[in-house]
């Protein structure tokens, strides 16, 4: 499981669903809940809060390409575990490291190597808030 | 409702320390009582079956008073309207199963009773069986039918189960919530399974070195429930399958198997048999009409 720790910066609520914007060093993250600030307490602007998603939702972008996707992370990858059919990679985002499961062959397709910026992207309703 | 307002000074392996408890239980539910072993857990069992005497404070048992040191009240253990099932399951090896419960049945007035626990615990086919003769859960049965034949508002279950294996102890828990409805009984079990905890409590109240720390529900109490994820079991894990650079956790939720993906380290820090969180969003799952 990727955890990142980070603030919250905006609270949207629409009926039992909130949208919450999470500043993760410098970039915006967003996350779809099924609570409000009524049902929980830690829907707050300014709150300290961990973000969680797992190594499986997380997609790989290389170079320019446009996509729905707002959660992106630019990071760069310092190792590849490659299997028969699944590879994990090993990203770097400032201080905070995460990881990706894709496909053996996504990662010969990309040409992916230790070394290359990708942009790392997971869908909003993967996201999971931590305290 | 069951008010238990006492304290105690007990024994523990690091010195003395007071039992102190000050709890309302309503009737009708089941309360577990959790905590690391020597936190006092059985000791109040035995207070509020009379088997230990509170050195201060009152057992009030819907409006009858079990206990009361300054009103010098102080019901006999078979006064007290309780019944009692304990690991080892202490049955007549000389009389068969029928028996064992026939002797402890009020015959005369509840001429029905024994026939009604035979067929509630399923027994019928082991009722002229002796108890050495059965198997560990088939005993444990014929111990809670037992504990049932006085009639007691009160179930007091002190880890009974712990002896048997995970299928045995799926069956007994059946077992304890069918009895604990038929009966209109209000239980109190002692536990320390998560998987048991859950599946049986109304309410868990967690002791340690004798202080009420947490009473809660199940649920409030084992899982996270400042994580978000709204689709969230406690599992035991059963396989650690490696494949590739994942592994395949199976893990049964309640009476389900499921498979998990996860990369290697969360692997690393799994064991089989242990308790584990399983948690997704609820966007994720998808239902089809069956």
């Amino acid at each position: 499981m990727n955890n990142l720790p980070g603030t919250i910066s905006s609270i949207e609520t629409h009926g039992n669903l909130t949208l919450v914007k999470i500043d993760i060093s410098n970039i915006s993250f967003t996350s779809i809940v099924i609570e409000t600030p009524d049902t929980v307490d830690y829907l707050k602007i300014g709150r300290g809060i961990n973000v969680m998603f797992k190594e499986t939702e997380v997609i790989i972008g290389k170079g320019k390409a446009q996509i729905s996707l707002q959660n992106r992370i630019p990071t760069r990858i310092i190792a590849i575990k490659k299997g028969q059919l699944l590879s994990q990679i090993t990203l770097q985002y400032n201080d905070h490291s995460l990881s990706s499961i894709i496909t053996s062959n996504a990662v010969d397709q990309l040409e992916l190597t230790p070394g290359t910026e990708v942009i790392a992207m997971v869908k909003t309703n993967e996201v999971m808030l931590s305290e | 409702m069951i008010e238990i307002k006492i304290s105690k000074l007990l024994q523990g392996a690091e010195g003395t320390f007071s039992l102190d408890i000050d709890e309302c239980i309503p009737p009708g539910q089941i309360i577990t009582l959790y905590g690391s072993s020597g936190a006092g857990k059985t000791s109040l069992l035995r207070i509020i079956a009379g088997l230990i005497n509170p050195d201060i404070g009152h057992i009030k048992v819907n409006e009858q008073t079990w206990f009361d040191k300054t009103q010098g009240i102080n019901l006999k253990p078979g006064k007290r309207s309780i019944g009692m099932v304990f690991q080892d399951y202490a049955l007549f090896p000389n009389m068969t199963v029928r028996k064992n419960l026939i002797y402890a049945c009020d015959t005369s007035r509840d001429p029905e009773l024994v026939d009604r626990l035979i067929e509630v615990v399923e027994l019928k086919q082991l009722e002229n069986r002796r108890p050495n003769t059965l198997s560990g859960g088939q005993q444990q049965r014929v111990a809670l039918a037992r504990a049932l034949a006085g009639r007691p508002k009160l179930l007091l279950l002190d880890e009974p189960l712990s002896a048997l294996d995970a299928e045995m102890r799926k069956k007994l828990q059946d077992y304890i919530l069918a009895v604990h409805r038929q009966f209109d009984l209000t239980t109190i079990l002692v536990s320390h399974d998560a998987g048991e905890i859950f599946k049986l409590s109304d309410r868990v109240i967690h002791l340690e070195d004798g202080k009420v720390v947490n009473n809660n529900t199940a649920v409030e109490m084992f899982s996270q429930r400042h994580l978000s994820g709204k689709f969230q079991f406690i599992g035991e894990v059963l396989e650690i399958a490696t494949e590739d650079v994942v592994s395949v956790i199976a893990v049964l939720i309640d009476n389900h198997l499921v498979k998990i993906i996860v990369d290697e380290q969360t692997a690393a820090g799994l064991s089989l048999g242990d308790r584990v969180l399983v948690a997704s969003k609820a966007f994720n799952p998808v239902i089809k009409k069956i």
